[in-house]
């Protein structure tokens, strides 16, 4: 079976109207197309670098606020300067586009505009015919453009059923800097694995993090694997960058990955990919879970993962429910999200005593992740960026 | 129990004292009497106006009724206009016409005669037209394009997109935004520019600010501006509204740049400046507009910028700031679609404040009142056939007046594709000008067409509806609780996304649209409004040379701001200092660091 039809969404700097781009995302995922949402407000910048790391077919663009001409226009000049001429653009704003306009943006390289009355299947039935197909490219002009495709290649690898041929394409890759991964390379970079139920703040967690990182190391780089549910043939919202207002950084690579039908929280090319991003030269690789229940254990496998971290939010039910939580035997750190809720305290203390029968030495932090400049958040990156392997 | 609860509480409460008292008119003579001599007097009290055509009407209609529980229940559940609860409007004779002649129903003979030269005393005109475009030269010419021929200067303004966001025209891939959908105002020096030619400090003039995550900054650069024009004295002379409404913004408009309580902070610190030092400024206008904009339901409009209200109430009552102090300087602002439920939400609304403010915030009369702005849907507008639009925004305007709003914005028929040009506004402005000053319908008598019993069962389903959903966000916490919980968000969403879904399958109607739908039906070229290159060059030249010409003093005014910020004091005042000599994005890039950004909601 082929992979499914990835795109990224977003609209633009200074415009805030995402009802319509909200409404069209449901459309286009209930319809088996991935959709990597970057949000709203976001940057010619933010936008190009979001899909060439995703390495997605199309970018589609709702611009309500005007100066639409020149924001493609933008768009694609960006995209082209990158190398990066396969992704192509789209886009729609209802009536504040009009047919002159649209059809200067398409002299200037978008594919389509859609206009009010638009359908949403027409919407899809567009997508899906223009960028259903594989598109034939030429090789990727810098590391930064070839660690996406590879990653492509590695999920369209599994979507076939061709483990094999995954292995072989995360095997032959420079390093982004352009040297090749050596076992140096490989040693120096810390994976950290982020989990925990649904709601409890990872992405925001992990947003704050990398703010700290990038203040920390003026040359750093980080990667983010980050993962969202979904149906094998179906399509999934990839929405956690929308969320992530410091991550969109030319030093921050992000991935989002669906899990197409696998269980217990990430992806079946999840290990190949980690893999082949912990040879890449980053300083952290960090790989986010979807939202998981009591029995996932989803580090396990991998066997690349430095140092986990379970997130939890303080409402998790009774104190009898901890018991059941298996990552809490095996987090080396847990974090209760949410600090400032009334049930924290409980929270705090039921998970300490827990921990202590494990006798493994696991650290509990509380957090306050949406809290600017949070002392927790300090906390837990003193951890992450100071322990040792 | 948040206060959102205890106004639950209070709105039974008076509705279960309004059935006492009727209960009680009927039982105990002596009360009924009372009622009765009062509703006598004050029918005969009403003045008698004449139409055009010499038709005697009363400048008040009430119901003719004459049982006392009957008029108990008139009287206490929706009172005369400018009486609690306000049901029927907050003041006894909104746009009413000066009258005609005065006389009484009972001798109903010649005219007396009228001295001819002695003109009439005018009212202020309701209508408010919103604007902003390109450079702030060029909407202050729009303003005085507007305003020739109104007694009064009441000046809306719309920003453009950098502004909105707080960020400076020079800022990355913001350069098509420049004046785009509003103005482009980067310093005090652009403000200055675009008020020019008005008198700030006169009575007549007020202006309105569209503006919500920046607008502690854009208000000291208001006052800023008028200090360099009128100097300091003009201060607690200047009347306006901005309308810093947070809560709305991070439930549906998503022009939020700093974090929700960073935000509340700014805002209750200038609240608290402008209601001490200018008694006659807004400083806030709850906006239920952008959520209706942005998909909700009607209830879901009033519900929301209702508690938003109570809450912001709750918030400066926390400050110390009293009452009956912050609570007349507050404003609301509701949308008008042409759903049902707009016979009646504004008045609901109206009535729900009232209560609410006087028996859980212990409120006096003029800190009950909800003063309330309408603007006729921008949403129900399409570009498909767009002269519909005028009808559209005609029917909108007469439940917006039926509603007794104090002001009105009608859209132009235009808006679905561009910012509005000279020829459609000026159409919009006249719609208003036909429904009050042409039509007999709303300038000879107060309640002409309340009270009718439709009316009345929408008022009863949507008063219970709002009360729900105030029961469902006390229930996850409060306001501040339910936003961050994206509770408000979610709910409009979800109904925008029905609204579509109806649009598509038929069952909403939209004429020239999804039916009767003429053939080939392409958006019309119409003459746009858009920003030229040179003006945005313009912009962004006039902002490098204010930076440089400042570039020593912003970096002491930044630092000064920034330590009253991180010591937690009101930093308002520091802020008007800091405007004179600081851009937009120079301050708002600051207090960023200090505050952390604003991280979205999806």
């Amino acid at each position: 079976m082929a992979s499914p039809i990835r795109i990224l969404t977003a609209v633009p700097i200074c415009d805030g109207h995402d009802s319509a781009i909200n409404t069209i995302n449901l459309e286009f995922i209930r319809h088996g197309i991935e959709v990597v949402y970057l949000g709203y407000h976001r940057s010619v910048g933010d936008i190009v670098r979001a899909a060439i790391q995703e390495d997605v077919r199309a970018i589609g663009i709702s611009s309500y606020n005007g100066g639409h001409i020149e924001f493609f226009a933008e768009v694609i000049a960006l995209l082209r300067k990158r190398g990066a001429n396969d992704i192509k653009v789209f886009g729609g704003g209802g009536g504040t586009i009009t047919h002159q306009d649209a059809a200067a943006m398409k002299r200037k390289g978008v594919d389509n505009i859609f206009f009010a009355g638009t359908s949403l299947a027409q919407m899809t039935d567009y997508v899906r015919k223009h960028y259903g197909k594989p598109r034939k490219r030429s090789r990727p002009r810098s590391p930064d453009q070839e660690l996406p495709q590879k990653l492509t290649e590695i999920e369209d690898a599994y979507a076939a059923g061709r483990k094999h041929r995954a292995r072989k394409a995360q095997s032959k890759i420079r390093s982004p800097q352009g040297v090749h991964p050596s076992r140096r390379a490989i040693r120096n970079t810390r994976v950290v694995g982020f989990t925990g139920p649904g709601g409890a703040g990872k992405t925001t967690l992990i947003d704050e993090l990398v703010l700290r990182f990038l203040n920390q190391s003026p040359q750093g780089r980080i990667a983010i694997l980050s993962h969202d549910p979904s149906v094998i043939g179906e399509g999934a919202l990839l929405g956690d960058r929308a969320t992530m207002i410091n991550s969109q950084n030319d030093r921050v690579f992000m991935r989002s990955m669906a899990t197409r039908g696998e269980a217990g929280g990430l992806s079946p090319a999840t290990q190949d990919c980690l893999a082949l991003l912990a040879r890449s030269g980053f300083d952290y690789v960090i790989i986010e879970t979807v939202g998981t229940g009591q029995e996932a254990m989803p580090f396990q496998k991998t066997g690349l993962v430095d140092q986990t971290v379970l997130v939890m939010n303080p409402d998790y039910g009774s104190r009898l429910q901890l018991q059941k939580i298996v990552m809490l035997d095996l987090a080396d750190i847990v974090v209760v999200n949410k600090s400032d809720l009334q049930r924290a305290r409980t929270a705090h203390t039921e998970i300490e005593q827990r921990l202590e029968q494990n006798r493994r030495d696991q650290r509990l932090i509380d957090t306050v992740a949406k809290r600017h400049r949070d002392a927790g958040v300090d906390e837990l990156f003193k951890l992450i960026s100071g322990g040792s392997k | 129990m948040s206060k959102l609860g205890q106004v639950v509480g209070s709105i039974e409460n008076y509705n279960k004292f309004v059935l006492d008292q009727v209960k009680r008119a009927r039982t105990d003579r002596q009360f009924g009497r009372e009622l009765l001599g009062r509703w006598n007097d004050t029918k005969a009290k009403i003045p008698v106006t004449r139409t055009p055509t010499g038709v005697p009407l009363p400048r008040l209609a009430l119901p003719e009724i004459d049982d006392p529980g009957e008029i108990a229940r008139y009287l206490f559940a929706e009172g005369l206009p400018g009486e609690f609860p306000f049901l029927n409007g907050a003041y006894r004779e909104m746009y009413l016409e000066p009258i005609r002649e005065v006389e009484s129903f009972e001798k109903n003979g010649e005219p007396p005669q009228r001295s001819s030269r002695q003109p009439l005393p005018q009212a202020e005109e309701p209508t408010r037209l919103f604007s902003g475009l390109m450079l702030a030269e060029d909407t202050n010419e729009r303003f005085h394009y507007l305003t020739r021929h109104q007694r009064t200067h009441r000046l809306s303004t719309a920003f453009d997109g950098p502004t909105l966001y707080g960020i400076d025209s020079d800022a990355d891939g913001v350069f098509g935004k420049i004046g785009e959908g509003g103005v482009a105002i980067d310093t005090v020096e652009d403000m200055v520019r675009l008020y020019d030619g008005f008198d700030l400090g006169s009575p007549n003039f007020s202006a309105s600010m569209t503006i919500s995550g920046p607008a502690p900054v854009i208000m000291a650069m208001y006052i800023a501006a008028a200090k360099r024009r009128f100097g300091t004295k003009v201060i607690p002379k200047l009347r306006g509204t901005i309308q810093a409404d947070i809560f709305k913004e991070v439930q549906a408009q998503n022009e939020t740049i700093f974090p929700i309580e960073a935000s509340l902070r700014f805002l209750t610190d200038m609240v608290e400046f402008t209601t001490q030092e200018m008694p006659r400024w807004y400083p806030i206008s709850i906006s239920g507009y952008h959520i209706g904009e942005a998909g909700s339901t009607p209830v879901q409009q009033a519900a929301y910028t209702l508690s938003n209200g109570f809450a912001y109430a709750e918030m400066f009552a926390a400050r110390g700031i009293p009452v009956d102090q912050f609570g007349p300087r507050l404003s609301f602002f509701l949308d008008c679609g042409l759903d049902a439920e707009y016979i009646a939400l504004a008045r609901v609304s109206r009535r729900i404040w009232a209560i609410g403010m006087r028996d859980v915030f212990g409120a006096g009369p003029r800190a009950q009142l909800f003063k309330l702005h309408t603007q006729t849907s921008g949403r129900s507008l399409i570009a498909a056939e767009f002269k519909n639009n005028l009808t559209r925004t005609a029917a909108e305007l007469v439940l917006a007046y039926m509603n007794a709003t104090n002001s009105c914005h009608s859209n132009s028929a235009d808006e679905p594709f561009t910012t509005p040009s000279e020829e459609w506004i000026r159409l919009a402005a006249h719609g208003q000008a036909i429904l009050l000053e042409e039509s007999g319908i709303f300038k000879h008598t107060m309640n002409m067409l309340s009270g009718s019993p439709g009316m009345k069962a929408v008022e009863r389903a949507v008063e219970a509806a709002i009360l729900d959903e105030f029961r469902e966000i006390e229930r996850l916490g409060g306001v501040l609780a339910a936003v961050e919980d994206r509770y408000q968000r979610s709910q409009i969403q979800n109904a925008a996304h029905r609204y579509e879904q109806q649009i598509y399958n038929g069952t909403r109607p939209i004429i020239g649209l999804n039916r009767y739908r003429d053939g080939d039906n392409d958006i019309p070229e119409v003459k746009l409004a858009r920003t030229p290159r040179k003006k945005q060059q313009l912009q962004v030249d006039r902002l490098a040379k204010f930076k440089k010409k400042n570039a020593d003093k912003a970096k002491r005014a930044l630092d000064k701001l920034a330590d009253v910020v991180e010591r937690g004091e009101n930093c308002f005042p520091v802020l008007l200092e800091t405007a004179e000599v600081c851009s937009l994005g120079q301050i708002t890039g600051r207090l960023q660091e200090i505050v952390g950004r604003f991280r979205p909601m999806v």
